[in-house]
């Protein structure tokens, strides 16, 4: 047999370097370099006057940890995923247990379900904004006259209640993600464990509690920690909504890293900031699979 | 311990109806088997008595109690699935607790009986483990410890056996039984396996397309099939039928396919020219090589020496029949077999009804 050229020979072979060479150079280019080169950036000083930048490596990390507008950014960011993930979780549990049903109807109501998701989130943002507004919003208009709210706060020009208006469109866009997630677990389920339960004695939420809670724990904690790291990196409603305000009580990390960005032009200190979110999200991430044994 | 007695039962998934008003006793204690093939609707009487299905029309009594409408929580019985339906997430100890911790039992009465149970079953060993660790026939004693420790009214069985290998299920069969003669509880139990019905059951009921076909001990539905359905169901290998004509030779009657002729039995009531089904079960012909007076002489095809018995496929004319054999006799497809009927184990069955003659 003649001897073959070598990339011949290589993708003939078993060597598992051809197959992995193509997502590997894709991950390389667009998910480590960019990484890699915040990390670079972030070792720089820029003067904003001579717009030079200088060779620091720690000028930035300690501006950051010296910085209470990070603090206050990391504060607002873990409220705002921990809530929005709560009421995610719970509505999009719920949501998944209403549709988990053969009867006529129930395939097309899945399927309407997901109809928030393909709205890109700055629409989402911009529908709610409408639905906000103080003189014509649907929303606004409808807690004024209950009394829950007055016309001199509105929404999203009250500190108190501005991250709430942004988790609200976070949630209905986001919640029928969970649903699906669920929907696939609960579907999944075997029907003969809750057959056996119902015979053992067990009455529906018994079996909610015992049963289906259990046999879901991996997937709803799975559908957590993606969710999760989605709502860490919060910025679009954010942006869209509030541009962080009023003042900052909606500034999230990354928000505050586009403000830095954007309106600074300070490249390396934002690069630091976003790092810092992917930081954050890393040890949060790595604890919650810890904690809860999450296997892939 | 109580009674089960269906009464006129149907069940109609929309139009389709899939049992016809049934009726069917369960005495307290017996260990009865609904038997039939895939489709018959065995299952979904099960899954009715057990509170699983809803009833369509009729009655279902637990000691004389209509429990149409009781919940199956409600209805203090236990059923093993086929395929077990354990917890997954949960060790044999608490598969087997489950029931009692929902209703709230001590502690101690809890471990005493998952002990009991699991000495009974010999998972003692295993208590602490997943259902994921043990093997297939572990499991199907867990879920069976799961049924016991509740001890209930009824004990429903869905085919548990089918899931586990031969010599397994062998195996199982004989605890099944053993475990029911001692807890003396009733039991109903569906399987397609007619071993299985044969050996374990008090009382065997046959069922086809959503009718009770027969019931009765095994032996006399073995021997005293209501029609051609029970007569092949029953039995492996299964009773040999042929569709023959009643004729007159020489003063006596003899069934008549093609050139040959199966002798009747004397008492029977049969008149010139009816068509019936000749059934007779392989093991009642007397086998020999040599020709005897009124024998059958066939062609063979296949020998299937078993060990305690020989099973001889052959072609008379051109049907195909089962005989077995207790004798060794040295035989070779091609070589020529005679059969003797033994006519005390003729079964007739009406050539339009196919009800037993």
């Amino acid at each position: 047999m003649t001897k073959r050229a070598l990339p011949l020979r290589w993708l003939t072979s078993e060597h598992p370097l051809p197959w992995l060479f193509p997502v590997t150079s894709l991950l390389i280019v667009f998910g480590l370099y960019p990484v890699l080169y915040s990390l670079w950036l972030s070792f720089y000083k820029r003067n904003p006057a001579t717009r030079k930048e200088k060779f620091m490596p720690s000028w930035n990390w300690e501006k950051l940890l010296s910085d209470e507008r990070v603090w206050d950014a990391v504060q607002i960011t873990f409220t705002y995923a921990f809530i929005a993930l709560t009421l995610q979780l719970v509505l999009g549990l719920t949501i998944a247990l209403i549709l988990d049903s053969d009867k006529r109807g129930f395939g097309v109501l899945r399927a309407l379900m997901t109809l928030p998701l393909v709205v890109p989130p700055a629409v989402t943002g911009m529908m709610f904004l409408l639905m906000y507004d103080s003189s014509f919003g649907v929303i606004s208009n409808s807690l004024y006259s209950l009394g829950l709210l007055s016309p001199s706060t509105p929404i999203l020009g009250t500190g108190s209640t501005a991250l709430w208006g942004v988790i609200v469109a976070d949630v209905w866009q986001w919640t029928p993600f969970m649903v699906l997630i669920m929907l696939a677990g609960l579907r999944a389920l075997p029907r003969e464990p809750f057959e056996a339960a119902s015979i053992d004695g067990a009455s529906s939420f018994q079996a909610f509690v015992f049963l289906t809670l259990p046999m879901m724990s991996k997937i709803i904690a799975l559908a957590v920690l993606i969710r999760g790291i989605d709502l860490f990196r919060i910025f679009d409603y954010v942006k869209v909504m509030t541009d962080s305000g009023p003042g900052t009580a909606t500034e999230t990390l990354t928000a505050y890293a586009g403000t830095v960005y954007f309106k600074s032009a300070n490249f390396p200190y934002a690069s630091t900031v976003a790092l810092a979110t992917l930081i954050l999200v890393l040890i949060t991430a790595s604890l919650f699979i810890k904690i809860f044994k999450v296997r892939f | 311990m109580s009674s089960v007695k269906i009464s006129n039962l149907e069940k109609a998934y929309g139009n389709v109806k899939v049992l016809h008003r049934l009726n069917l006793d369960v005495e307290d204690g017996r260990f009865v088997v609904l038997l039939g093939p895939s489709g018959c609707g065995k299952s979904t009487l099960l899954r009715m008595i057990a509170g699983l299905e809803s009833v369509t029309g009729g009655d279902i009594l637990f000691d004389d109690k209509r429990v149409n409408d009781v919940h199956a929580k409600d209805r203090n019985i236990a059923m093993v699935f086929q395929n077990y339906a354990l917890y997954a997430h949960m060790t044999v100890r608490k598969n087997m607790a489950f029931s009692m911790r929902l209703n709230k039992t001590d502690k101690k009465t809890m471990d005493e009986k998952v002990n009991w149970a699991s000495s009974i079953l010999g998972l003692d060993e295993y208590l602490d483990r997943l259902p994921k660790e043990l093997s297939g026939g572990q499991r199907q004693r867990v879920a069976m410890g799961r049924a016991i420790v509740r001890d209930p009214d009824v004990f429903l069985f869905d085919e548990p056996l089918s899931n586990l290998d031969a010599k397994l299920r062998v195996q199982m069969r004989t605890e099944i039984k053993d475990l029911h003669q001692r807890l003396k509880t009733t039991t109903v139990y569906v399987t397609h396996d007619q071993i299985e019905a044969m050996t374990m059951a008090d009382e065997v009921v046959v069922m086809r397309g959503g009718y009770i076909e027969q019931s009765g001990t095994p032996m006399e539905i073995y021997d005293n099939p209501n029609n051609l359905f029970v007569a092949q169901f029953i039995g492996s290998p299964s009773m040999n039928i042929l569709k023959c004509e009643v004729q007159q030779n020489n003063g006596a009657q003899s069934a008549v396919i093609g050139d040959t002729h199966f002798p009747l039995p004397t008492n029977s009531s049969l008149q010139v020219g009816q068509i019936i089904h000749y059934g007779i079960r392989p093991e009642h012909f007397h086998v020999s090589t040599q020709a005897q007076h009124g024998s059958i002489v066939g062609t063979v095809k296949v020998v299937e020496p078993t060990g305690p018995e020989t099973h001889v496929y052959l072609n008379i004319a051109e049907h195909s029949l089962c005989a077995i054999t207790r004798d060794r006799i040295e035989l070779r497809p091609g070589d020529a077999i005679h059969l003797q009927p033994d006519l005390g184990h003729v079964h007739l069955f009406d050539g339009d009804t196919s009800n037993a003659i």
